[in-house]
C-alpha cells in the first residue's frame, strides 16, 4: 500500500510539464478509444447527433482528447505520474468526461439528442478505455519531457531573492546570484 | 452489493442488480459471457473505487474509519443513481439515439430503486472502513523484505573522504518509533519506499550537491536480540555511501528500540545501544560521523510525557527516567565507538525549543520555566553541564543516585561533539494561560534559540534539521533558515553545517505519526514519486553558490575538529 502514497501532493514539481505530457497522451490515448466506437457503432451515431460527418467527429474529438489529456495531467499533477495507480485516476477522469460530455453536454448542444443502445455503451466504454490508456501513458509520456535539475525552475524563484518572496526566471537568477 | 442485491432478491424486495443490468448491455446474444464480463466491470470498479478512497479521501477527516468509509460512499451513490443508472436504462433500449429531457431521463428511478442503491452503496462504504484502517507500518513482530540489492556501477561519484568543507546535508527521514503500546511499529524508511528505492535517493542526493547524509539504518529490524545482527538491512546501503557518498551521519537510534529491548524506561538500553554501536563501528569502521541518539528531548517527552510513542506513558518522572536512559545510552554509545574510531565526530542533534510565559501570572510563568528546563536535561547530562534543581530533584525521584548524576557531571565530553540544533516553526511554544502550549511559528528564529544552545554548552554547533510543510513556502523557509546560520557564524560562533530534513515527503508527519494515516507531507527535496520539488532546486542553488566560496570549501571550526 506505501507505494500508492506516492501520489499525494499534487501540486506538479517544477521540472515537469504536465500540460504537454498530458496532451501527448490526450492524442496517442485516443486511437484505442476510437477503436471501441468504431466497435460499438458510437462514432456515426456522434457525428449524426452533432451533424457531423464521422471524419469531422474524429478530428474534433482528437483535439478536444488533447486538451482533456492536459487537464488531466494538470489536475491530477503528481497523482498522474504514479506508475502504478494512475490507470486508475486516468479511468476516473475518463468516466468524469463521459458522465459531463456524453450525459450533459452532448444531448444540450444537440437539441436534446442522446445516444442510446450499444452506440451509448460504446461512448461510456471509449471513455473509460481513453482514461486508462491515458492514465497508463502519461507517466511513461512524462518522463523524457523532464527538464533537468538545473534548469527545471522557470516560475519559481529559488535563490537568495525566495527569502523575500521575490520571483524571476530561472536563467536571470543565475545570472544574477552569481555576479 | 451483490450480497445484499441477491439478499434482497430472495426476500422478495425490489433491489438493484447492478450485474444484471450491464450483463445486458452488451454481448446480448452470449448471456454468459454478459454475466462474466458485467461481474468483472463492477468488481473492477469497486477496485477502482477502493483505491481511490485510500488515494483521496481517507484520513482527511478526523472520524472513525467506518464513518469515512460511509461518507465516501455517497459519491459513489451519486454518480450511480444520477448517471450510471438512467444511463443503463437508456443502453438498453434498441434505438441508436432518443430525444432526451429530464423527465425521460429520470424515468427508470422509482423510489425503491433510490433506496437500493443507497442502502448497497453504503454497504460498500462501511466495509471499505472496516477493511481500510492502517496503510503504514505493521505489526511489531514482522519484519520487512530487506533493501532492493545493490546495482554496481550506478555512480562515478566517489566519496570525498577527510574533506573540512562546510557539511550541506540532508537526511533521510527513518523514525521507528512503536505505537498502540508496542503492537505497531512505524517505520518511516518503509513508508517513504526507502528500502526499495535506496541507491536512486543517493543519487539524487549527490545531484543536488549535498555533502553529508544523515542516516539511519533501521535498529529495530538489524539488532534483534544480544550479540545477533541483521546486517543485511544495512549492509548495501552503507556499501554505496563508502564508496560513492555523500558522506553519512549515522544515526544509530531514532525515535525507537527494538522490540526485544521493550522501550525506553528500560535501564538496560545504554548497555545494550552500546552493544550495537560498537558491532556498528567494528563492521563499518571508515563511518566517522555518529549521532548515537536523536533528539533524545523529542524521544523522551513523546514517549513519556505525551504519551505518543513507546511506552506512551504520561508523567513527568517517566520524562525523566526516559531522558536518562537515553543520554546514558548517546554516553555508552559513544565510548563503544570511540573505543573502534577514536577519532570519531559525534554530532549530538537536539532539537531546538523555546517555552514563552503569556503572561506575568507565576504559575504561567513557572511552567514555561519548568519546559524550558525539561528541554535541556539530556544535553546538560551529556555535555556534564550542571542541571537545573528541579531536574536534578526530578531524576533523583526515580531513584537515579547522587553517585550516577555526579559520574555523568564530571565526565570527560568527547572532545569531537558538535551539537546539532534542529529547527522548524513550531519549536517556538507560547504557555497559555490554561498552562497549555500553543506554537508560535517563527517568532526569535533559529539565531536566537540556538544562540540560547551556544551561551549554554559551548560546543561547535551545526543546523541539523529544518524544513516546511507548505511546499510552497519551503525556498522561501530554506533561505531564512540559511540567513540564520550565516548571522550565527558572524558572530564568532562556530558552525559546521546547515542541514535540510529530508530528502524525500515523510509520512503522517503533523500529527508526529502517532497515528498509522499514510497522510503524506511535502516536506522534502523530492516527494516521494523522487521528482524535485521547489526547495530541492533552492537548495541545489544554495550550495552551488556557497560550497567554492573560502569560507565554506574549508570550514575552519570543521578542519579543527578533524584534526
Amino acid at each position: 500500500m506505501a507505494g500508492f502514497l506516492s501520489a499525494h501532493g499534487y501540486d506538479p514539481g517544477p521540472s515537469q510539464r504536465p500540460f504537454l505530457a498530458g496532451a501527448i497522451a490526450g492524442v496517442l490515448a485516443t486511437a484505442p478509444a476510437i477503436g471501441v466506437l468504431l466497435w460499438f457503432g458510437s462514432l456515426k451515431v456522434e457525428a449524426q447527433i452533432l451533424g457531423l460527418t464521422s471524419l469531422a467527429t474524429l478530428c474534433l474529438g482528437w483535439a478536444a482528447m488533447a486538451a482533456a489529456g492536459a487537464l488531466y495531467a494538470r489536475i491530477f499533477g503528481r497523482a498522474a505520474n504514479h506508475v502504478r495507480g494512475a490507470w486508475l485516476f486516468g479511468m476516473a477522469f475518463g468516466f468524469g468526461l463521459w458522465a459531463a460530455g456524453a450525459v450533459l453536454v452532448l444531448p444540450i448542444v444537440s437539441g436534446g439528442r442522446a445516444a442510446a443502445g450499444s452506440a451509448a455503451f460504446g461512448m461510456a466504454a471509449a471513455m473509460l478505455v481513453w482514461g486508462m490508456a491515458v492514465g497508463i501513458l502519461v507517466p511513461f509520456v512524462h518522463r523524457p519531457l523532464h527538464e533537468s535539475l538545473d534548469s527545471g525552475s522557470r516560475h519559481a524563484e529559488v535563490g537568495p531573492s525566495a527569502a523575500a518572496g521575490k520571483g524571476r526566471p530561472i536563467k536571470q537568477q543565475r545570472q544574477d546570484d552569481r555576479g | 452489493m451483490e450480497v445484499f442485491s441477491l439478499a434482497g432478491r430472495i426476500a422478495g424486495l425490489q433491489t438493484v442488480d447492478l450485474v444484471q443490468q450491464l450483463s445486458s448491455v452488451p454481448f446480448r446474444e452470449w448471456p454468459l459471457l454478459a454475466t462474466g464480463a458485467a461481474l468483472v466491470v463492477h468488481l473492477s470498479i469497486g477496485v477502482c473505487w477502493a483505491i481511490f478512497y485510500a488515494f483521496f479521501f481517507w484520513g482527511r477527516l478526523r472520524l472513525p474509519p467506518v464513518l469515512q468509509g460511509l461518507l465516501f460512499a455517497i459519491v459513489p451513490a451519486l454518480l450511480a443513481i444520477l448517471v450510471v443508472y438512467p444511463e443503463l436504462a437508456l443502453m438498453r433500449t434498441s434505438m441508436d439515439s432518443v430525444s432526451l429531457d429530464p423527465a425521460t431521463y429520470f424515468r427508470p428511478l422509482s423510489s425503491a430503486v433510490v433506496a437500493s442503491l443507497v442502502v448497497s452503496h453504503a454497504l460498500f462504504g462501511l466495509t471499505l472502513g472496516l477493511i481500510y484502517r492502517k496503510p503504514v507500518g505493521y505489526p511489531s513482530d514482522h519484519k520487512p523484505s530487506p533493501p532492493a540489492a545493490r546495482r554496481q556501477g550506478s555512480s562515478r561519484a566517489r566519496r570525498e573522504e577527510g574533506s573540512a568543507g562546510f557539511m550541506f546535508a540532508t537526511g533521510v527521514e527513518c523514525s521507528y518509533p512503536t505505537i498502540e503500546h508496542g503492537k505497531w511499529r512505524r517505520d518511516e524508511l518503509e513508508s517513504t519506499r526507502h528500502y526499495e528505492l535506496w541507491q536512486h535517493d543517493f543519487e539524487l542526493a549527490r545531484h543536488v550537491g549535498i555533502t553529508h547524509i544523515r542516516y539511519g539504518p533501521p535498529l529495530h529490524l538489524i539488532f534483534d536480540g544480544p550479540g545477533s545482527y541483521q546486517w543485511h538491512y544495512c549492509d548495501p546501503q552503507m556499501e554505496e555511501l563508502r564508496e560513492h557518498g555523500p558522506e553519512p551521519i549515522v544515526d544509530l537510534c531514532h525515535f525507537g528500540v527494538p522490540s526485544w529491548l521493550g522501550n525506553l524506561q528500560n535501564p538496560d538500553i545504554g548497555k545494550a545501544l552500546a552493544e550495537y554501536a560498537g558491532a556498528f563501528a567494528d563492521r563499518y569502521p571508515w563511518v566517522r560521523f555518529y549521532t548515537p541518539v536523536n533528539e533524545m528531548y523529542v524521544c523522551a517527552r513523546m514517549s513519556a510525557l505525551d504519551g505518543l510513542w513507546n511506552e506512551q506513558l504520561r508523567d513527568e518522572g517517566a520524562y525523566a527516567r526516559a531522558a536518562w536512559n537515553l543520554a546514558d545510552a548517546t554516553i555508552q554509545m559513544s565510548e563503544a565507538i570511540l573505543k573502534r574510531r577514536p577519532d570519531a565526530i559525534f554530532i549530538n542533534s537536539e532539537s531546538g525549543e523555546f517555552y514563552q510565559p503569556c503572561c506575568p501570572d507565576e504559575d504561567i510563568r513557572k511552567i514555561a520555566e519548568e519546559a524550558n528546563a525539561r528541554r535541556f536535561l539530556p544535553l546538560d547530562l551529556i555535555y556534564a553541564h550542571p542541571l537545573t534543581k528541579s531536574m536534578h530533584r526530578l531524576l533523583m525521584s526515580q531513584g537515579i543516585s547522587q553517585q550516577d548524576i555526579d559520574r555523568l557531571a564530571h565526565r570527560e565530553v568527547p572532545k569531537r561533539s558538535i551539537l546539532g540544533v534542529d529547527y522548524y516553526e513550531w519549536n517556538e511554544r507560547l504557555i497559555d494561560r490554561e498552562g497549555k502550549p500553543l506554537a508560535l511559528g517563527e517568532l526569535f528564529g533559529w539565531y536566537v534559540i540556538a544562540s540560547q544552545y551556544w551561551q549554554r554548552y559551548r560546543r561547535p554547533m551545526m543546523h541539523t534539521e529544518t524544513n516546511k510543510m507548505d511546499a510552497a513556502g519551503a525556498s522561501r523557509w530554506l533561505w531564512r533558515q540559511w540567513h540564520n546560520v550565516q548571522l550565527l557564524a558572524k558572530d564568532g560562533v562556530p558552525l559546521v553545517g546547515f542541514t535540510w530534513y529530508s530528502l524525500t515527503d515523510q509520512i503522517d508527519w503533523s500529527i508526529a505519526m502517532s497515528e498509522p494515516l499514510g497522510i503524506v507531507y511535502p516536506v522534502g527535496l523530492f516527494d516521494l514519486n523522487r521528482e524535485a520539488r521547489t526547495v530541492g532546486l533552492a537548495f541545489k542553488h544554495l550550495i552551488e553558490l556557497y560550497r567554492d566560496m573560502p569560507d565554506y570549501r574549508e570550514c575552519k571550526p570543521l578542519q579543527e575538529l578533524i584534526g
